[in-house]
C-alpha cells in the first residue's frame, strides 16, 4: 500500500468509520499472519492473535501518530498480543507444520516431486529448529527473514536500540544453527 | 582479524555502510574461515526466507471477524439507549394510566424482581468468568 494512501485511510479511520479500516487490515493481514505464525507456531492461535491485534490497533488508533508507517506500530501490538496469548494460555510455541498448511516456496521452474519433497522436509526441519529456540530468538528471526524488515524497523517493533539488533540476530541465528545441529541438519 | 559477529550480521543483511562494507569484504577475502561462516549463515537465511504461509492464509481473511468485533460495541450502545428510552417512556405511560395504585405496585414489584434476579445471575456469571482458567480454550 502506498504510504500516502495509508496515511489518508488512517486519517479517515480516526475520524470514524470502520470501513476505511478494511483495506488496512487486508494489506497487513498477510505480513501479520507470518509474524503470528512465527511466534505461535500454528494457524488457529495465529489467527486469534492477529484478530485481537487488529481490534486493539483500532481501539488505540487515537494514540497512533498518523505521520508514521502503520506496519511497525501494528507489529509491535501483534507481537505483544502473541506474547500475552502464549502467557495466558501457558502454552508454548506449538508446532503445526507437518501438514499442508506450510510449504516451501517453489525454487523456480525446475520443480519436481522429489525436489518438492526435499524442500518440504527441509522446511519441516527448519520449523522444528525454530520450535526449539526461545521466543525472543524466534521473533527477531521472523521479523528479519519472513517480514524482511530493516534493522531500524526491527528495533522499533521490539523496542530496543538500533545497535543491539545485529547482536540479537547473531544470537538467534547461532541458536537456530545449534538447534538444527542437534536435529542432525548440519550447516557447518 | 578486526571484525565482530555484529559486523558479520550487518554484512549478511546488507546493513553496512559502503566504507565498512569494502573493509569487511577485504577481511572476508583473506579468511577462508570467515568465508565458510558467511556461506553457512547465508544458506540459513535463504532457507528461512523460503518458508511460505500461502496455504494457511488462503481464503481466511480476518476482516469479517475484526469487523464484527468493531461493530459490536456500537450495537450494544444503540440497544442500551433504545431500551432505556422505551423503558422510561413505557414507565411514564404506565404511571399516567388509569390503573389503580395496587395494580401498579404489584406489576412494578414483579418487573423489579425479574430485573434483580437477572442482574444477580449476570453478575455471578461475570465473576465466574473472570477467574475461569479455561476461558481462552476454544472448543
Amino acid at each position: 500500500m502506498q504510504p500516502e494512501v495509508e496515511r489518508e485511510l488512517i486519517r479517515k479511520c480516526k475520524a470514524g468509520g470502520p470501513r476505511f479500516y478494511e483495506p488496512i487490515v487486508r494489506a497487513y493481514e498477510g505480513p501479520g499472519m507470518r509474524l503470528a505464525m512465527g511466534m505461535m507456531g500454528n494457524v488457529e492461535d495465529a489467527h486469534d492473535a492477529l484478530q485481537e491485534a487488529f481490534v486493539k490497533a483500532w481501539q488505540s488508533l487515537d494514540r497512533f501518530d498518523g505521520g508514521r508507517p502503520f506496519g511497525p506500530w501494528f507489529f509491535q501490538i501483534l507481537r505483544n498480543q502473541c506474547r500475552d496469548l502464549l502467557r495466558s494460555r501457558q502454552a508454548r510455541f506449538k508446532l503445526e507444520t507437518v501438514d499442508e498448511r506450510l510449504e516451501a516456496r517453489p525454487a523456480g521452474l525446475a520443480s519436481s516431486p522429489e525436489r518438492d519433497r526435499e524442500k518440504r522436509a527441509a522446511t519441516e526441519m527448519l520449523w522444528k529448529g525454530l520450535e526449539r529456540i526461545g521466543a525472543e530468538h524466534r521473533e527477531i528471526l521472523v521479523l528479519k527473514e519472513l517480514e524482511g524488515l530493516r534493522y531500524s524497523e526491527i528495533a522499533e517493533v521490539l523496542g530496543i536500540p538500533d545497535g543491539t539488533v545485529a547482536s540479537r540476530l547473531y544470537h538467534a541465528r547461532r541458536a537456530l544453527r545449534d538447534a538444527l545441529d542437534e536435529l542432525g541438519v548440519s550447516y557447518a | 582479524m578486526d571484525y565482530s559477529n555484529d559486523d558479520l550480521m550487518r554484512y549478511l543483511d546488507g546493513e553496512m555502510q559502503p566504507g565498512d562494507r569494502a573493509r569487511f569484504e577485504g577481511i572476508v577475502e583473506a579468511s577462508t574461515e570467515l568465508q565458510r561462516e558467511l556461506a553457512l549463515y547465508r544458506a540459513l537465511k535463504d532457507n528461512l526466507q523460503g518458508i511460505s504461509f500461502a496455504p494457511a492464509l488462503a481464503g481466511r481473511s480476518v476482516w469479517d471477524r475484526v469487523n464484527a468485533r468493531l461493530a459490536r460495541p456500537i450495537g450494544w450502545v444503540m440497544l442500551v439507549i433504545g431500551a432505556t428510552l422505551w423503558a422510561i417512556y413505557g414507565g411514564y405511560i404506565y404511571l399516567q394510566s388509569a390503573i389503580n395504585a395496587w395494580e401498579k405496585l404489584a406489576t412494578s414489584a414483579v418487573i423489579s424482581g425479574i430485573l434483580i434476579l437477572f442482574a444477580t445471575v449476570a453478575w455471578e456469571r461475570y465473576r465466574a468468568w473472570l477467574v475461569d482458567p479455561y476461558k481462552d480454550v476454544h472448543r
